[in-house]
């Protein structure tokens, strides 16, 4: 179905030489079958995105660059033509399907490609059902399309990709922005979508855990500019990508890797295996106490009234799904978020209260897009006025960034660090004048595995009787390697209150992937396995 | 259409009573057909923006108040001479009348009522409905057009979401604080307008269809012929009634040289489309109101 022919691909600068010296794709030749089911994997910034997008012709059409070599597509030659001269066979969904509509409801943006390709309207209309019915959408055909939940959205774009009768869908991430339930819903139509229409799919993921026993083969986008395609179980030599169950894999020796939970649950039953205990710190004094908070929009509730108590050396996990009222919970205990009601004290005064410079320093927040917050022209700059803003001595913030993510060249640009890197930046600017509250919304979206455990790493190194750390987020395996303390929350309610080890250990329903192979109590991250 | 029906009949208005109540009409309008989409928001920026123009109309009438000595003033202010010689009878504040300030209110209210009739339209028009019921030649103009008018709510959605996050930061004061503002917001709007245009083009919007070049060649002349003359044509009906004749001519000119434009453009045309926009009974009744106002407004009615 898919024939590349010594593709390679590189950005340029504006003088036209390459921005590096090998290029992002380094003559990738590579055959995809029809029907075949691919998952796309790499490190973060290796080229899976750019892969894709020469495969419509985004690349070079819309992100620059150079491509050479050839692109051969259900046996047309595609080489250097626009996307639309792709679109008849191939369907694309990105990471945030918000942003990709063109139309407003479902509906129109259903037929919206078929519509452009000049299909006719009778053709149209028998295409729809089938595809509706796979991807399970018939009941929201007339609705607006930002009434959707995330996952229900990601579905329609699959939808709107493909009933134009396209061949090939690609897939770049597009499970990234919705909580579990939502990319369990999206990754289950994909296999049908094999199955009952022999499309060939090529989806880049990072929740790999979830599909990887579906999957035909696997890519792997190196990041050097080779790619490589071969079966799931023989793809990961890379741990900065691995999930968790290949990464326990690897640790334990098993040869060939278990790619399933159930199997690798055999693996671990046959043999006895040691951990170490999870460190769990204790509490410490309490730093920040919540009394009857609530907050309402209009007649909805975000936060349903309630207290409670934060404390030092300890990093509190804020668990939940989409919309179960984190986001709204985080802004009001830094105290510039809505509150319907209550109070948050912080040595004796409330939060929302404070004067603007105290509560700077006090409060440290990172909301869910770190990079907003730097703009200046270089690192250094940033890390500078971070200095002077905070009237420390200079070099402090500098201090503390080369702490967390070691020396990086303060002359380069904010944007051209890693998004690890820049998460770093922002925390240790935010963090200069040494906050007693620390707060993150959803740090871990758009990690990959290695910049996971480097942030696990850095919070550890947070971790101070003076201060309390809370973290919102959905990305169970991250609290299990660092929370001290997890607190669920649903629709705005808190549910539960508790440490990790009851909380994300067998047989919760919301235990670990390590917890859930090795059915064993007391060990819930990969960190705690021993070789 | 409505609210270019209320826009011309505000226009034409001279009473501030008959203003004032075209200007809360077009609110009524609003009110009770909004939703909840981002679009219909933006009204309230409307609202502020009528009332601004009222205030700096009032406010600049009272400045620069050009009567010497009212026969009956309301307001008595000292003078300002400016001193620019003895041919300029030119002042700042002094006496101002009553005629002179409710002069000024109408004028103010005739901007207002027109920046809520627009208003009206923006906030009740959804401009993804509007690139439905447009004829196909139209089409890329008015994908172009709806995409500007959604850019501007995502444009304050995300300087919300900037303002809020530098807030966490602490800012510099005044001028320096600017980049920090404007950078994020900026590719923000860069990033969602390049995303949308891969969206479209990945889905194979721009796609060429099977027309010969004389036939594209025709289309654009006609197009362009058209646009000019319903333009040229428009602007001479409104400022000078002399030659109506002539005026009403290149109107209907341009008028037809548009419709051949239509027509053509559209034979060749690659796309098709699935679900056509239908008028409904809701429509016809705001094509009715509209042309009942227009009547009204050039009849001369509305003045009293």
């Amino acid at each position: 179905m898919i024939t590349l022919k010594d593709l390679s691909f590189s950005y340029l600068k504006p003088n036209g030489e390459p921005v590096t010296e090998t290029p992002q794709l380094n003559r990738v030749n590579l055959h995809i079958a029809k029907g075949e089911f691919v998952l796309v994997c790499g490190p973060t910034g290796s080229g899976k995105s750019t892969l894709l997008k020469a495969l419509n012709g985004l690349a070079p059409s819309f992100t620059g660059g150079q491509l050479t070599g050839a692109i051969y597509i259900d046996g047309e030659d595609l080489t250097g033509k626009e996307p639309h001269d792709f679109a008849h066979l191939v369907g694309y969904v990105n990471q945030q399907p918000e942003g990709f509509f063109v139309t407003d409801t479902v509906i129109d943006e259903i037929v919206y490609g078929s519509e452009q390709l000049g299909i006719p309207v009778k053709d149209i209309a028998t295409r729809i059902k089938p595809i509706v019915a796979v991807l399970k959408i018939e009941h929201l055909l007339e609705r607006p399309l930002s009434s959707l939940s995330g996952g229900e959205q990601q579905r329609v774009a699959i939808a709107s990709a493909l009933v134009a009768g396209q061949k090939v869908l690609l897939l770049d991430e597009p499970t990234s922005a919705l909580d579990l339930a939502g990319a369990v819903e999206v990754l289950k139509v994909l296999k049908n979508l094999v199955k009952d229409f022999g499309i060939t799919i090529l989806l880049a993921e990072h929740r790999i855990s979830r599909v990887i026993a579906e999957v035909d083969s696997v890519l792997v986008v190196h990041g050097d500019g080779s790619v490589t395609k071969g079966e799931p179980a023989k793809q990961f030599n890379d741990d900065r990508f691995a999930p968790p169950i290949i990464q326990l894999g690897v640790k334990l020796g098993w040869n060939p890797l278990a790619i399933s939970a159930d199997k690798a649950a055999e693996l671990w039953k046959a043999k006895n295996h040691n951990f170490e205990a999870k460190d769990v710190s204790p509490a410490g004094e309490p730093i920040v106490s919540a009394k009857n908070l609530s907050v309402n929009y209009g007649s909805l509730t975000a936060v349903a009234p309630t207290d409670l108590d934060f404390f030092g050396s300890q990093i509190t996990a804020i668990m939940g799904e989409n919309g179960s009222g984190k986001t709204s919970l985080c802004w009001a205990i830094q105290g510039l978020g809505n509150r319907s009601s209550g109070s948050v004290l912080l040595n004796g005064s409330d939060t929302a209260e404070l004067a603007k410079a105290t509560r700077l320093d006090q409060v440290a927040m990172i909301p869910q897009r770190a990079a907003d917050l730097l703009f200046l022209h270089s690192l250094g700059e940033e890390l500078h006025e971070s200095d002077v803003f905070a009237e420390v001595a200079e070099g402090t913030t500098a201090a503390l960034f080369q702490k967390l993510a070691g020396r990086i060249d303060p002359s380069i640009h904010p944007r051209d660090l890693s998004a690890g890197q820049q998460l770093a930046a922002v925390l240790s600017i935010q963090l200069a004048k040494q906050a007693k509250v620390l707060i993150l919304d959803e740090p871990t979206r758009g990690l990959d595995y290695s910049a996971k455990r480097a942030l696990a790493k850095q919070l550890q190194q947070l971790k101070s009787p003076d201060r309390t750390i809370l973290l919102a987020t959905h990305d169970i395996e991250f609290i299990a390697e660092v929370s001290d303390r997890v607190i669920r929350l649903e629709s705005g309610k808190v549910v539960s209150d508790a440490s990790p080890l009851t909380e994300l250990a067998w047989p919760s329903p919301f235990a670990s992937q390590i917890a859930q192979i090795t059915r064993t109590p007391g060990l819930i991250s990969i960190g705690q396995v021993i070789k | 259409m409505l609210g270019l029906a209320f826009a011309i009949s505000a226009s034409l208005a001279v009473n501030p009573l008959t203003l004032f109540g075209l200007g809360a009409l077009s609110m009524l309008f609003v009110l009770a057909f909004r939703d909840q989409s981002p679009w219909s928001r933006s009204v309230v920026f409307y609202i502020r923006l009528a009332g601004l123009v009222i205030a700096i109309r009032m406010l600049f009438r009272i400045i620069f108040n050009l009567e010497s000595d009212p026969a009956n003033p309301l307001l008595v202010l000292p003078e300002v001479n400016l001193g620019l010689g003895d041919m300029v009878s030119m002042h700042l504040f002094g006496s101002i009348s009553a005629e002179s300030l409710q002069a000024a209110l109408t004028d103010g209210l005739r901007l207002a009522a027109i920046i809520l009739a627009i208003g009206m339209a923006n906030s009740l028009a959804n401009p993804m409905k509007l690139l439905k019921s447009t004829p196909g030649a139209l089409y890329e103009i008015a994908t172009a057009i709806s995409i500007a008018i959604n850019l501007a709510p995502q444009l304050i959605s995300s300087l919300n979401r900037v303002r809020r996050a530098r807030g966490l930061r602490g800012q510099s004061k005044g001028i320096k604080a600017l980049p920090g503002l404007v950078i994020p917001v900026l590719e923000d709007t860069i990033d969602q307008s390049m995303t949308l245009a891969a969206s479209m083009s990945a889905r194979g919007f721009g796609r060429k269809g099977t027309q010969s070049k004389a036939r594209l060649t025709l289309t654009r002349f006609t197009g362009l012929a058209g646009l000019v003359l319903i333009a040229v044509g428009a602007f001479l009906l409104i400022l000078s009634p002399t030659n109506q004749v002539l005026d009403l001519s290149i109107t209907i000119a341009g008028l037809l040289s548009t419709v051949i434009y239509i027509k053509t453009s559209a034979l060749g045309s690659l796309r098709t489309r699935y679900l056509v926009q239908k008028f409904r009974t809701g429509d016809y009744v705001i094509y009715l109101l509209a042309a009942v106002l227009l009547a009204l407004a050039f009849s001369g009615v509305l003045n009293f």
